[in-house]
């Protein structure tokens, strides 16, 4: 019984091919989906099926009958190949769920959706066409998905970063089940967090970390969170991680860790800092420091600044200094890596063009630094200024510095604001804006109480920061809304400064392989469904990615421990059989290697056994598919000039394919389109019943870009009319390059056809499933366009008209289904060739 | 990018944005500036940084605005357009590294061909260009005649009339003009080689541009001359040089060229030449650098003063400049701050127009102060007097060679001997 899975898993398509060939008869399940299908003849459909298959008739398979039925055939077990003429492959898996997990293995002709549901009354060709795609399914058997185990993943993760990102998500892995290796390059955790005042929206410190016990919602101050005392979490404090080999489930990683020179016995007496004689380059600092308490490492030595005189050393009073310590070199292996390296404040030439240096010019991060002692003046009744100006976006959102918005930069101001009106009713605080971008849970409220409060919002914004004779700070700025000029002449200004990546992420990025976005983030996978993950075993989480508030970030670390955890439990992919290099035939050019997404393909040296073409001298290279990478979207067959590669649905299999969909076919239509959002919208167009012509015959393909010139030559040959490829919306190829793979091919195609006098129309679509109640009047249209039927064109286009290009349905077998929203989203696409969706 | 077609055959329910039918030539240009304006986001650096958009102009975002807006006629029909000095303050400090000032420029072009709703000023300014781009050089008496004929009178009739006394006294025939101690020019020093005011023979000799508005006022020309020779620079002035093209006073083209660094003595000039490729540069700046090379001091006419530089100058050199000045004098410069120096001082279009809240507030400056203005410009000079005159306040204003020269030096007094 099982049978079926193990053979199907172990086939490799030349195998299955082999197989179909010598094997027995395969058994087709007919389903007529309880009387749905009443423009399929399925008398003749059965008896012409029968001369190349066992055909099973069914009213319902996937009702109650039917299902014992199927099971009793399940448990003949004479492993006949198993192919339902019924609904599409989506719809069928849904309904025979619990016979899949029973090992059902079966292959799908969609005659429901692909055809009956989807033609008009003209028995005759739609049974034909019912026909043409049972054939097709029966001859060219198709690879079911299946799990496919990739290689051993280590049980440990590798966490860079030990601010409130990194330190969260470590402890949450930790918890998990899994070795943490968490890497701070300074001596202590905790951050930027830890190290400023107060954060909104809560106004009280950034200490404190969730914990992992079990009482929910419990937070603790670093210090005194026992989830960092996990027995499975390292901390590497002062390390940087030098390199990293390996692949993704086993990265093998050098560390280097400076030595921190002040053990754990340190009692934080602070008497050694009393008699350092060497100064740091912070002001106010010496070599040997303290900066915050995260509970483990109270103090260390700035290595740059020590003179290694040893005063400190001799006045411990515990013995805590041990200057025999040297830099260490560690290597450790980590299934997967997190990156949550974070921001940090941009640096201040970036904010020199409004007077910073200048006496009377700070940073809000300066601001945040002063405000201590503003409030002990405000307690004794003074007030140290009389007016304070707030510059927003300074140097941000300005293509000469930083083109981006930092998010955080406005409620941060806000803040402050509020807190010098508490602390000075008097003061005259203004804050010159751009705009307060203040999208967050309660940030509106905020804004709302800072103009309560009186603080006066400006929209508008200085070039410069002038000083009077006196050295007093002088802002002309235009009022934006009031369309004047005002001079404005505070004691203080404060400049709301941006946040950019740390200087070492390039480097980092490099080390890793990983990609930076365009302003030197970390790049994530994608921007919508995929926040942390930036490459393949390798995460990000936290302002590393873009700056970001507490709530965000501690967000993003739940999140990304969660997809960690489930990375490194991952059994295995569940798809369809990688690609494979025919040695025979592969010359070593770099075509597959360059354009693999994913960059499954090498070029090895070719081994002296391995068979090659004629043409290859010993020396050549030879490509390899690494199979646990390969995703299977076949853009690397389509584009192999020599042929050389083996997708699962192989060049046989579509070209047999698409002769046996149009023969006997006047003037088809031709559409290849891939299975993921193109293939959402064909078939949930089916679902709707829009109808279409039958001469339009469709080719799934995994990812269109597994569509060659060669199948687009092919269909022409054949006779076809017009082809049309439909894949994902742009840009979100879910292979990422096949959507330019296809457009390639097509322009070979093109120029081809052209060469020889052959002009049919090929269009190129991108589809999604909004586009499923616009989907079927876009395969009429492109019919009547490429059979040059005029009447049908101008009665679409009339019918276009009429509707105010909403795209409700177009010939709807059922009406009063549609949702009038649904359709508006795709009038965007009736136009032009191409869809404008999900960007 | 959207054509004119598509602006006009845009969605019907789209209020008309002007009422005056333009030709498509304007549409297809005003459609490009705003496409190329399409990333502006209305921050207001540029209105901030524009020194003459105080309170007469509303500023370069506003125009943007407009054009973004559709509103060519709002555009067109005020005179916002014609207040811009061309300075390039906006395009320097646009944070889409949008060019806003060559954006304005285009639009003045544009206006002057199309534009129906008339500013009058530009109107009467336009005329005088016209007949002045025949000359070589702008004449001050034909230009503000043109402008009156066109209903355009000067604000302050006094100052006007005190410019116009002037120029008519020049020119009467055997009037002042020869007290005024005509500088020699290139073919009189040929004619007397090495008979300049400085007989010791460390002198030196700059190629001196005098632009338009100067040779007009021959008691200031010369005096210009009779400093620059107190700091042993004789000015080598082409008499035939045509004009710098800068276009204040409207569509001129620049008639001058020059091989090599030509020195100037108004802001406009050096603007103009610079335009043109020429290198041009302040006579002040090769004078002050003169006196400290050769170690002596400038003599200055009070003990401090207030610097105006004007719309036109990099505001920050022009500064250094002055303070430079004052320190060879020994005397105090008093700035404020660096925009109030150099904010509008009235003359739109080329012509004092009133005070505005620029000039107002430096001459407040400056009579709390209790100093005179200093500017190395003749022109702000005069319009600085204009408002001083109008708000009543004795602030006087003196052009730089009025009120710095070279101090005696004992050398001199041994050359003499």
């Amino acid at each position: 019984m099982n049978d079926v899975r193990s053979g199907t898993a172990a086939a490799g398509a030349g195998a299955m091919a082999a197989a179909t060939a010598a094997g027995p008869r395969p058994r087709v399940l007919l389903c007529e989906c309880a009387g749905t299908m009443a423009n399929i003849d399925f008398d003749r459909l059965a008896a012409a099926i029968a001369t190349e298959a066992e055909v099973v008739r069914g009213a319902h398979w996937c009702g109650r009958e039917g299902r014992a039925q199927l099971l009793e055939i399940m448990e003949r077990g004479d492993e006949r190949r198993l192919i339902f003429a019924g609904c599409s492959a989506d719809f069928a898996a849904r309904r025979f769920q619990k016979l899949t997990a029973r090992g059902l293995r079966m292959e799908v002709a969609d005659i429901r959706e692909g055809c009956s549901w989807v033609h008009g009354d003209d028995v005759d060709a739609v049974t034909r066409k019912a026909l043409s795609l049972v054939e097709a399914a029966v001859r060219f058997p198709a690879t079911t998905a299946d799990v496919l185990s990739h290689g051993r993943r280590e049980n440990s993760v590798l966490i860079i970063g030990g601010g409130v990102a990194g330190t969260q998500a470590a402890a949450e892995l930790a918890q998990m089940g899994h070795r943490v290796e968490l890497v701070e390059r300074r001596p202590f955790l905790g951050g930027r967090a830890a190290r400023i005042g107060t954060v909104f929206p809560t106004n009280d410190c950034g200490q404190c970390l969730p914990t992992t016990d079990d009482q929910p919602g419990v937070r603790k101050c670093f210090h005194r969170n026992e989830a960092i005392d996990h027995p499975d979490l390292h901390i590497w404090r002062r390390t940087t991680v030098e390199s990293v080999n390996g692949r993704p489930g086993d990265f093998e990683v050098t560390l280097r860790r400076l030595p921190n020179m002040v053990t754990d016995a340190c009692v934080n007496c602070g008497l050694c800092e009393t008699v350092c004689p060497e100064p740091a380059a912070e002001p106010g600092t010496k070599a040997i420091f303290h900066e915050y308490y995260d509970g483990r490492v109270v103090r260390t030595i700035d290595l740059d600044a020590c003179s290694f005189c040893g005063a400190c050393a001799q006045a411990c009073p515990v013995d805590a200094i041990d200057f025999t310590q040297s830099p260490e070199r560690a290597t450790v292996h980590a299934g997967a890596i997190v990156t949550a390296t974070g921001c940090v404040p941009a640096p201040h030439d970036y904010v020199s063009y409004l007077g910073y240096g200048h006496d009377g010019v700070v940073t809000q991060v300066e601001l945040a630094e002063m405000l201590p002692a503003w409030e002990e003046q405000a307690a004794l009744g003074h007030m140290p200024a009389r007016e304070v100006v707030m510059v927003q976006c300074a140097g941000s959102r300005d293509r000469r510095y930083l083109p981006y918005c930092s998010r955080i930069c406005c409620m941060i101001a806000l803040k402050h604001a509020m807190r010098l009106k508490k602390l000075f009713p008097r003061m005259k605080v203004t804050v010159c804006y751009l705009e307060l971008r203040t999208a967050g849970i309660g940030y509106e409220n905020w804004f709302l109480a800072a103009r309560r409060a009186g603080v006066e919002f400006l929209r508008g914004t200085p070039p410069e920061v002038q000083f009077d004779g006196d050295g007093r700070p002088v802002i002309e700025v235009e009022d934006v809304t009031a369309a004047r000029k005002s001079v404005l002449r505070p004691d203080l200004v404060v400049l709301s400064t941006g946040l950019v990546p740390p200087s070492e992420t390039a480097e980092m990025a490099h080390v890793l392989g990983i990609e930076l976005d365009e302003d030197g983030f970390i790049e994530i996978l994608d921007r919508k469904n995929r926040a942390t993950e930036t490459a393949e075993g390798i995460f990000v989480c936290g302002s590393a990615a873009g700056p970001k508030a507490l709530i965000e970030v501690s967000t993003e670390a739940s999140a990304v421990a969660s997809e960690v955890h489930n990375f490194l439990r991952s059994a295995g992919r569940r798809g369809a059989p990688a690609s494979v290099v025919d040695a025979a035939s592969c010359v070593g050019c770099d075509v597959c290697s360059t354009l693999c997404p994913f960059n499954a393909i090498t070029l090895v040296e070719r081994p002296a056994d391995a068979p090659r073409p004629a043409e290859v001298k010993d020396d050549g290279k030879l490509a390899v598919i690494d199979a646990g990478v390969c995703r299977a979207c076949g853009i690397c067959a389509a584009n192999c000039p020599e042929l050389a590669i083996t997708h699962h649905q192989d060049d046989a299999a579509i070209l047999g394919r698409l002769a046996a969909l149009t023969a006997g076919v006047d003037k088809p239509i031709v559409g290849f389109y891939c299975k993921e959002c193109a293939g959402a919208a064909i078939s949930l167009g089916g679902q709707h019943r829009d109808a279409y012509p039958e001469t339009v015959r469709l080719i799934e393909l995994p990812c269109l870009g597994r569509v060659s010139a060669l199948h687009i030559i092919e269909a022409v040959r054949l006779g076809a009319a017009g082809v049309f490829l439909a894949g994902c919306a742009e840009d979100r190829c879910h292979y990422r390059s096949g959507d330019a793979s296809a457009a390639e091919q097509k322009r070979i195609a093109e120029e081809l056809l052209a060469e020889a006098g052959l002009e049919v129309p090929i269009e190129q679509w991108h589809l999604c499933a909004v586009d499923r109640l616009s989907v079927a009047r876009r395969i009429r249209m492109f019919h009547a366009r490429a059979t040059h039927d005029e009447a049908t064109l101008e009665a679409l286009e009339r019918e276009l008209q009429t509707i105010g290009g909403h795209g409700l349905p177009g010939g709807a077998v059922l009406a009063g289904a549609v949702s009038a929203s649904g359709g508006g989203a795709c009038a965007a696409c009736e136009g032009g060739e191409s869809g404008a969706h999900g960007r | 990018m959207p054509t004119a077609a598509d602006r006009r055959s845009g969605p019907p329910t789209d209020e008309p944005t002007s009422t005056t039918r333009y030709p498509d030539e304007v549409l297809d240009e005003i459609a490009e500036l705003a496409e190329e304006c399409s990333i502006c986001y209305q921050c207001g650096t540029c209105t901030s940084a524009c020194p003459t958009a105080r309170d007469l102009y509303r500023g370069p975002r506003r125009l943007v605005r407009l054009l973004l807006a559709g509103e060519i006629d709002a555009l067109f029909a005020g005179d916002d357009l014609w207040r811009c000095s061309e300075c390039g303050a906006c395009t320097d400090v646009c944070r889409m590294e949008i060019d806003v000032a060559s954006v304005l420029a285009r639009l003045r072009a544009l206006e002057r061909v199309y534009g129906r709703q008339r500013c009058p000023e530009r109107a009467a300014a336009e005329a005088a260009a016209r007949r002045l781009a025949r000359r070589p050089r702008i004449e001050n008496t034909a230009f503000a005649a043109a402008m009156a004929a066109h209903g355009y009178v000067p604000r302050d009739v006094v100052g006007a009339a005190e410019a116009g006394m002037k120029i008519v006294r020049t020119r009467l025939p055997g009037g002042k003009r020869a007290t005024a101690a005509v500088p020699p020019t290139r073919a009189d020093r040929a004619r007397a080689p090495g008979t300049a005011a400085r007989p010791e023979g460390e002198g030196v000799t700059l190629p001196f541009y005098a632009g338009c508005s100067l040779p007009q006022d021959g008691a200031l020309h010369a005096l210009v001359h009779e400093v620059a020779a107190g700091f042993g620079v004789r000015l080598d002035e082409a008499t035939d040089a045509g004009c710098c093209g800068h276009p204040s006073r409207g569509a001129v083209p620049a008639q001058f060229q020059a091989d090599g660094r030509v020195w100037t003595a108004c802001p406009a000039c050096d603007d103009g030449l610079t335009k043109e490729g020429v290198d041009a540069a302040p006579l002040w700046d090769a004078l002050v650098a003169r006196a400290r090379r050769e170690g002596f001091a400038l003599r200055a006419r009070a003990t401090s003063f207030v610097p105006y530089v004007g719309c036109l100058v990099d505001r920050d050199a022009a500064l250094a400049a002055l303070a430079d000045a004052a320190d060879l004098a020994g005397v105090e410069m008093r700035v404020a701050y660096p925009s109030l120096h150099n904010a509008c001082c009235g003359a739109l279009g080329g012509m004092y127009r009133g005070a505005t809240k620029g000039s107002t507030r430096l001459l407040r400056f400056a009579a709390e102060s209790g100093a005179p203005i200093v500017t190395p410009c003749s022109l702000c000079r005069d319009n600085v007097r204009s408002a001083a005159r109008q708000m009543r306040l004795h602030v006087p204003t003196y052009f730089w060679p009025e009120f710095f020269r070279a101090a005696e030096r004992p050398a001199e007094e041994t050359s003499h001997a």
